[in-house]
C-alpha cells in the first residue's frame, strides 16, 4: 500500500474525476478542507458517489450511512479509513 | 397565442449566422454548436450535467432573458430519445460492474424528464411540468398540453420545449436502419436522389403567452398533428386551411421538413401539386439535420423568419408575413404549424 499522502494526491484527483470539478486541481483542495456545504462544497448526491468511489476503487463499502459523516469529513479522514480498512 | 420568444441550441450558432452563412456539415450527422453555459447555469451545477441536459436547459434561459419573464406558469418538454448520454452511462455500468457501483448521478439524469425537471430547479418553479415521450411527435404533444393550459386558462405563460441528442451509440444503432447517408454533405443534401438523410440533433424553447407583449415574435394561428392519418398530405394541408379559415393565398413561404432521403420526399413533392403550388417553399434539415423532435427547430425558423422578415437561403424573398411549417417524420407523424407576424 502506498504511503499517506501518495494516497491523498491521489484521492484528489481520484474525486476530481468522479465528481467532474473541471475547474479544480489537486492543489486547490487542501487535505483537511471539509468536503462538504463549505470547502469543496458536495452535496448529498455526491456523498453517494464517494461511496461507489471507496467500494470501486478501494473495494471498501461503508458499514453504515452514519459512519460517512466522519469518514467523508476531508480527505484526510477518508485516507485514514481507506489505510484503516485497506489494511485489515 | 403568441410566440413572445424563441431561442434554439441547433448546429447553426444562430439566426443571423443561418442567414449569412449557413454552416456546413459532411459525413453523416450534424451537430450542435453549443453556447457558452456559464451564461446561463451556475457553475455548481454545470459539472453534473450532461450535454442535453446543458442544451436544454440553456436554450430554455435564454428564451426567458429574451421574453423579460422568470417564472413561466408551465414547462412543457417533449423529446423522443431523452438523455441518452446519461441513459449509456448508467446502463454501460449496470454490465460492466454486475448490476453493482452505479453512478447515482447517471441514474437519476438518465430520465427522460430531466431537462424539464433541471430548468424548474434553476428556476424555482414549482408550477405545472410535464415531459412527453412519444417518438416523432414528442414535442408535438408538449405543444398541445401548452396550448391547452392557456386556452383553458390555467396558464398565460408556457414554456415549451423539444430536445434531443446524438450520441456514438444511438448513432451506431440508428446507421444499422440503414438511415443515413455515409457521404452526406448538407450543401447537396435535400433533393439528392439516393436513399437515406443526416442525423441532426437540438434543444429549442419557445414562451407562449395568451397575450400580445412587446417584442413578441410571432403570432401561432393554429397547430394540428396527426399519427398514421389516412388521407394524404395533401388533404391534411388543404383540410387544415379551411378550418383555420386560412386560404392559400394568405400564405406567403411553406417550410418543409424534405430530408434528402429519397424514399420519404415523395410526400413533400407531392405538396408541390396541392393548394400550395404556387407559393415559395423552403426546407430546413439541411440546417439541423433529421431528428424526431425536429419540428421544434423548424418553428423556431419560421417565428425569427415572420418577426426580423428574412428567409435563409432566399434572401430574395419578401418578408414573409404569413408562414406554414409542415414536417412528416419518417412519414408517420405529420404536423402543421401555421404563424403569422405581430
Amino acid at each position: 500500500m502506498e504511503n499517506k499522502q501518495e494516497l491523498i494526491q491521489r484521492l484528489k484527483e481520484q474525486i476530481i474525476k468522479q465528481l467532474k470539478l473541471e475547474d479544480k486541481k489537486p492543489e486547490d483542495i487542501g487535505d483537511h478542507d471539509p468536503l462538504f456545504v463549505e470547502g469543496l462544497g458536495l452535496d448529498s448526491i455526491d456523498a453517494l458517489e464517494l461511496i461507489v468511489l471507496l467500494q470501486q476503487e478501494y473495494n471498501i463499502k461503508l458499514k453504515n450511512a452514519e459512519e460517512g459523516q466522519d469518514v467523508f469529513r476531508s480527505i484526510d479522514t477518508m485516507a485514514d479509513y481507506i489505510l484503516e480498512h485497506s489494511a485489515s | 397565442m403568441y410566440i413572445q420568444s424563441a431561442y434554439a441550441v441547433s448546429p447553426q450558432g444562430s439566426f443571423s449566422e443561418l442567414l449569412e452563412s449557413p454552416a456546413q456539415y459532411r459525413g453523416d450527422r450534424l451537430t450542435c454548436k453549443e453556447p457558452d453555459y456559464s451564461k446561463y447555469i451556475d457553475s455548481k451545477l454545470i459539472r453534473r450535467m450532461s450535454r442535453i441536459i446543458k442544451m436544454g436547459a440553456a436554450a430554455a434561459m435564454e428564451c426567458l432573458q429574451q421574453a423579460n419573464v422568470t417564472m413561466p406558469d408551465a414547462i412543457t418538454t417533449g423529446t423522443a430519445y431523452g438523455c441518452l448520454a446519461d441513459t449509456d452511462q448508467f446502463l454501460t455500468r449496470m454490465v460492466e460492474f454486475k448490476e453493482e457501483l452505479l453512478s447515482p448521478t447517471a441514474f437519476i439524469q438518465s430520465t427522460h424528464n430531466t431537462v424539464g425537471a433541471q430548468i424548474a430547479l434553476m428556476l424555482k418553479c414549482h408550477h405545472y411540468n410535464n415531459t412527453y415521450v412519444h417518438r416523432g411527435s414528442s414535442f408535438e404533444a408538449a405543444l398541445t398540453d401548452a396550448i391547452g393550459l392557456i386556452g383553458e386558462g390555467e396558464a398565460q405563460t408556457a414554456l415549451v420545449g423539444g430536445v434531443d441528442e446524438i450520441i456514438e451509440k444511438s448513432h451506431a444503432i440508428l446507421s444499422r436502419f440503414d438511415l443515413y447517408k455515409k457521404d452526406g454533405d448538407t450543401a447537396n443534401l435535400i433533393g439528392d436522389p439516393e436513399k437515406g438523410t443526416m442525423a441532426g440533433e437540438g434543444a429549442a424553447f419557445f414562451l407562449l403567452n395568451s397575450n400580445r407583449e412587446a417584442g413578441c415574435l410571432a403570432k401561432l394561428d393554429a397547430f394540428q398533428n396527426w399519427y398514421k392519418p389516412k388521407v394524404p398530405a395533401a388533404t391534411l394541408v388543404e383540410d387544415f386551411l379551411k378550418r383555420h379559415e386560412a386560404p392559400a393565398g394568405s400564405i406567403d413561404l411553406v417550410i418543409t421538413g424534405a430530408n434528402g432521403d429519397a424514399r420519404y420526399d415523395g410526400v413533400y413533392e407531392a405538396l408541390k401539386q396541392s393548394v400550395l403550388n404556387a407559393i415559395p417553399a423552403i426546407t430546413y434539415k439541411q440546417f439541423c439535420g433529421e431528428y424526431p423532435t425536429s419540428a421544434a427547430f423548424a418553428l423556431w425558423m419560421a417565428a425569427m423568419i415572420v418577426s426580423t422578415g428574412k428567409v435563409p437561403g432566399a434572401a430574395a424573398l419578401a418578408a414573409p408575413k404569413r408562414v406554414l411549417v409542415f414536417n412528416n417524420y419518417k412519414q408517420l407523424y405529420p404536423s402543421l404549424y401555421l404563424l403569422s407576424a405581430c
